[in-house]
């Protein structure tokens, strides 16, 4: 009976399940083939925005899906 | 100069061997001069799948510690006439392979064939990684697991890192194939797609082997299942022997066909 609970959309099927599991875990395990420039670059930009502002962290998070890769950045402001 | 051609999973047991001799048959039935390399030090397995076993006098450690030399250690197949096969040793020190020696061997296999067919290890250990720095090009075998799956996007992500080629500003040709896929099963939904599992690892396909039975039956026998002429998973290794020689062939519908409501609802 798995194709009428498909055609109504009861239950999500396995195979979509799998496919969302393996999407995420990739993400993250994709991320562990570290970037070693990462601590620097984060020291610096601590640096650069403590002319302008208070900080209190920067986050650094790298994704990559083999196709491109992308840092993002995250600034918290110290309050001041 | 011939080109090396790794053939590797991560994971084990998902058909590396057995893609390994059916390719190895079909590209040598295409016209070319092929070798096959077992590269599972310790692990022996390619010389019962092509049938070979044997035959085995000397191993692919023998010729790199030049206790023999290639051609005493070199197999010729049964049938496929232009096929040859190297085995792995069976020692049980499995980093007994040295970088330099097995650049050597692979250089003057390279210069002697037309295609260098590796069966790499399993795991990501020096021995893959001694099957990969050469290599030209790589196909990686997954099945439409998580597991497989997870395990094939760690190899591609360490492919690059580990080629010679790659640190040259080139880089190594990869493609996957899909191996014991069920269209029943991604039909009704309980089994990962050709396209999901794709759209995940981001890499081109050269080829998908639906789940086939008479596949054990030709392991048993040692015959590989591309010599059987009606077969769909024979005819799948032989398209993706030609589409690796550069043809753009179509690929096999394995889309399930049978039954009105099938049909109706797939």
């Amino acid at each position: 009976m798995s194709f009428l609970s498909n055609l109504f959309g009861k239950k999500k099927s396995s195979a979509s399940v799998a496919k969302d599991r393996l999407t995420i875990m990739l993400a993250h395990e994709r991320v562990n083939c570290k970037l070693p420039y990462l601590d620097d670059l984060r020291n610096d930009l601590i640096e650069v925005i403590k002319k302008y502002t208070s900080v209190d962290d920067v986050k650094i998070t790298s994704q990559n899906n083999q196709n491109i890769e992308m840092l993002e950045v995250e600034i918290i402001l110290g309050k001041k | 100069m011939g080109t090396i051609i790794t053939v590797t999973s991560g994971k084990g047991g998902v058909g590396k061997s057995t893609t390994t001799a059916n390719l190895a048959v079909g590209l040598a039935n295409l016209g070319k001069k092929v070798v096959a390399v077992d590269f599972d030090i310790g692990l022996r397995n390619l010389d019962m799948i092509l049938g070979l076993e044997n035959r085995i006098v000397y191993d692919v450690v023998d010729v790199m510690e030049e206790r023999c030399n290639l051609a005493q250690a070199l197999i010729n197949d049964k049938k496929a006439k232009s096929l040859y096969f190297l085995p792995a040793s069976q020692t049980n020190d499995k980093d007994i392979l040295e970088r330099e020696k097995v650049k050597k061997l692979l250089l003057s296999l390279k210069e002697q064939f037309d295609i260098v067919l590796l069966d790499s290890p399993a795991g990501i250990e020096s021995g893959f990684e001694h099957s990969i720095f050469l290599a030209d090009r790589a196909l990686i075998v997954s099945t439409p697991d998580v597991s497989s799956v997870r395990d094939a996007d760690r190899v591609i992500g360490i492919i690059d890192a580990k080629s010679e080629k790659a640190k040259n500003g080139e880089e190594v040709e990869k493609h996957v194939i899909i191996n014991r896929i069920k269209p029943e099963m991604v039909a009704a939904g309980n089994m990962l797609s050709t396209e999901d599992v794709l759209s995940i690892l981001a890499l081109p396909l050269i080829g998908v082997i639906p789940d086939d039975e008479d596949i054990i039956g030709s392991t048993n026998t040692g015959d590989p299942i591309i010599n059987k002429e009606k077969s769909i998973a024979a005819e799948s290794y032989r398209r993706i022997s030609r589409r690796i020689l550069g043809e753009e062939i179509e690929f096999l519908d394995l889309k399930v066909k049978k039954g009105f409501f099938k049909r109706l609802f797939s």
